[in-house]
């Protein structure tokens, strides 16, 4: 008995899905476009969130020391910072390094080469370069480091001058985050009412139809299932078109966000949760018909 | 055997649709309900079928007041009730048969008892070679012989029609009115709200006239259109 009627229910919805052609084409178009804003939405925060940890990540410390300072005495202070939680890690860079690191970065500068070619010492200072857990833990990394015993081997410490662009990025991320979210959710929203509307109108539509059905004995179940099951079809097919369309888009443009921003690919993204985003898109799609069929249905189901 | 006991339908605290009603319609009776427009005719047929619940009053229906059914069990009620309008209410999205079949689908009909059952009654009312046409490809006389026999595929005991020969000419009207005769005399009970002077004429059977909300004349034989 189940089976008949959950055989009658969707030999229904697939008939009202295919009969109403032009009514089903409209609102899978408009549930295509809600999807793919919810797409829009994913790699947009993907990019903003890698444009702030790429930016933190370019964030540091660097602590010079004078020219005097033995490296024992810099290995010491490396060790002190490195046990410090907010410390991600420390890097030592040896005067001869930073020599080696210079020249390898002038070295298509001929005066450069030239100048230093005449120096008969190495004027380059050692420095530890710094990097915190988080950008808004550099100012107890640096005031720690100005409590060391050490500080007098300490020529320079660049918080100072970099002080201001931390606390930019500090502010970037914080408002991408924060306006990122709040962007989100409005826009889910929006969409969400997008595609309750067009399906209500659909189910407008059939208002005489569902009220013949209750006039004739039907129960509001047998009533509402085929409607459920032409929503979750909307759903169901715009999830897979809203895929259809997203994956070659973003494999057009990944490469032109990969020349803005070196490193990123925003197609490797994709491909590597496809497993996650395909499912969940619909899911999303099923969800959003289903449940906007049964609310729009049921003011028609009162008499 | 249907009782109307002293009802009342009030609208909005305004409008008094019916006024003290006071009826009994035995089984197998047919019954005529004429009177102007605003007569309260079409309300009494809706109480009967639980669209409308009345403000005063009990409707009881083989011994079963209706005011007690509760809203789920409202479909069983309605699949022992035929109901015929003068709009036909067909499901437009649905064929002949379906629009048929539909009415046994939903009080749970094998697949056999709807194959056997649906051409059966389609021939009855001379719609057999149209089970396949939707109701935009039949005339309005075939709309309404499919709104018939929607409302008689399960065999309910009591058949409403409300105004089923208002939309169609005359010729298509007699033929209506035919089908119902014939329902009528294999035992189910028929009310028939119309206008249609000739069409009650023709019957000769009871004949209840409603003015302002309350029944003023009712002849039990050989009732004429008096208004």
């Amino acid at each position: 008995m189940f089976k008949e009627k959950l055989k009658r229910v969707i030999g229904s919805g697939w008939n009202n899905f295919k009969r109403n052609s032009y009514v089903s084409v409209g609102t899978t178009g408009v549930m295509v476009l809600v999807l793919l804003v919810f797409l829009a939405l994913i790699a947009g925060n993907f990019l903003a969130t890698t444009i702030v940890t790429t930016l933190k990540d370019k964030v540091d410390v660097t602590v010079y020391f004078k020219t005097t300072s033995t490296e024992e005495e810099i290995f010491n202070v490396k060790g002190d910072v490195s046990k410090l939680t907010a410390v991600k890690f420390v890097e030592y860079i040896s005067r001869d390094q930073a020599l080696e690191d210079f020249r390898a970065r002038h070295v298509g500068d001929p005066l450069i080469q030239e100048s230093l070619a005449e120096l008969e010492g190495n004027p380059l200072q050692a420095s530890l370069n710094i990097k915190a857990e988080d950008t808004t833990q550099f100012a107890s990394i640096v005031s720690y480091l100005e409590g060391h015993t050490f500080r007098s081997l300490m020529d320079k410490i660049n918080y100072y001058e970099n002080e201001q662009v931390i606390s930019r990025v500090e502010k970037i991320s914080k408002g991408l985050q924060n306006w990122g979210f709040i962007g989100t959710l409005i826009l889910a929203f929006i969409s969400v009412l997008v595609t309750f509307n067009t399906i209500r109108l659909t189910i407008y539509n059939q208002k005489h139809e569902i009220e013949i059905m209750r006039l004739v004995g039907g129960s509001n179940w047998y009533i509402r299932a085929p409607y459920m099951l032409e929503g979750s079809l909307y759903g169901g097919i715009a999830a897979v078109i809203a895929l259809v369309i997203f994956y070659p888009a973003v494999s057009f443009v990944s490469p032109k966000i990969g020349i803005i921003m070196p490193g990123v690919s925003l197609m490797d993204y994709f491909v590597s949760q496809a497993l996650l985003f395909i499912p969940f898109l619909i899911v999303i799609g099923v969800t959003l018909g289903v449940v906007s069929s049964l609310v729009a249905i049921r003011k028609f189901l009162k008499i | 055997m249907i009782e109307f006991k002293n009802i009342s339908a009030i609208y909005e605290e305004k409008f008094t649709a019916l006024n003290n009603i006071n009826l009994e319609i035995k089984d197998g009776e047919f019954v005529s309900i004429v009177g102007p427009a605003g007569a309260g005719k079409s309300t009494l047929l809706r109480l009967l079928t639980r669209e409308l619940r009345p403000s005063e009053g009990e409707v009881v229906v083989d011994g079963v007041d209706l005011a007690s059914v509760s809203r789920r069990d409202i479909p069983l009620l309605r699949r022992k009730v035929g109901t015929v309008y003068q709009d036909f209410k067909l499901l437009s999205a649905k064929n002949s048969y379906e629009n048929v079949s539909f009415a046994l689908e939903v009080c749970g009909a094998t697949r056999d008892e709807i194959a056997s059952d649906v051409p059966k009654v389609l021939s009855i009312v001379g719609l057999d070679d149209k089970s396949e046409n939707f109701p935009h490809q039949l005339s309005g006389g075939e709309k309404q012989r499919l709104a018939i026999a929607r409302a008689l595929v399960h065999r309910p005991r009591i058949i409403l029609a409300d105004e089923p020969t208002g939309n169609l000419d005359m010729v298509n009207g007699y033929e209506v009115l035919k089908l119902l005769t014939k329902i009528n005399e294999l035992g189910t009970t028929v009310i028939l709200v119309t206008h249609n002077r000739d069409i009650v004429n023709a019957v000769g059977r009871r004949v209840l006239t409603m003015e302002n909300g309350r029944i003023v004349r009712d002849q039990v034989e050989q009732g004429k259109y008096i208004i």
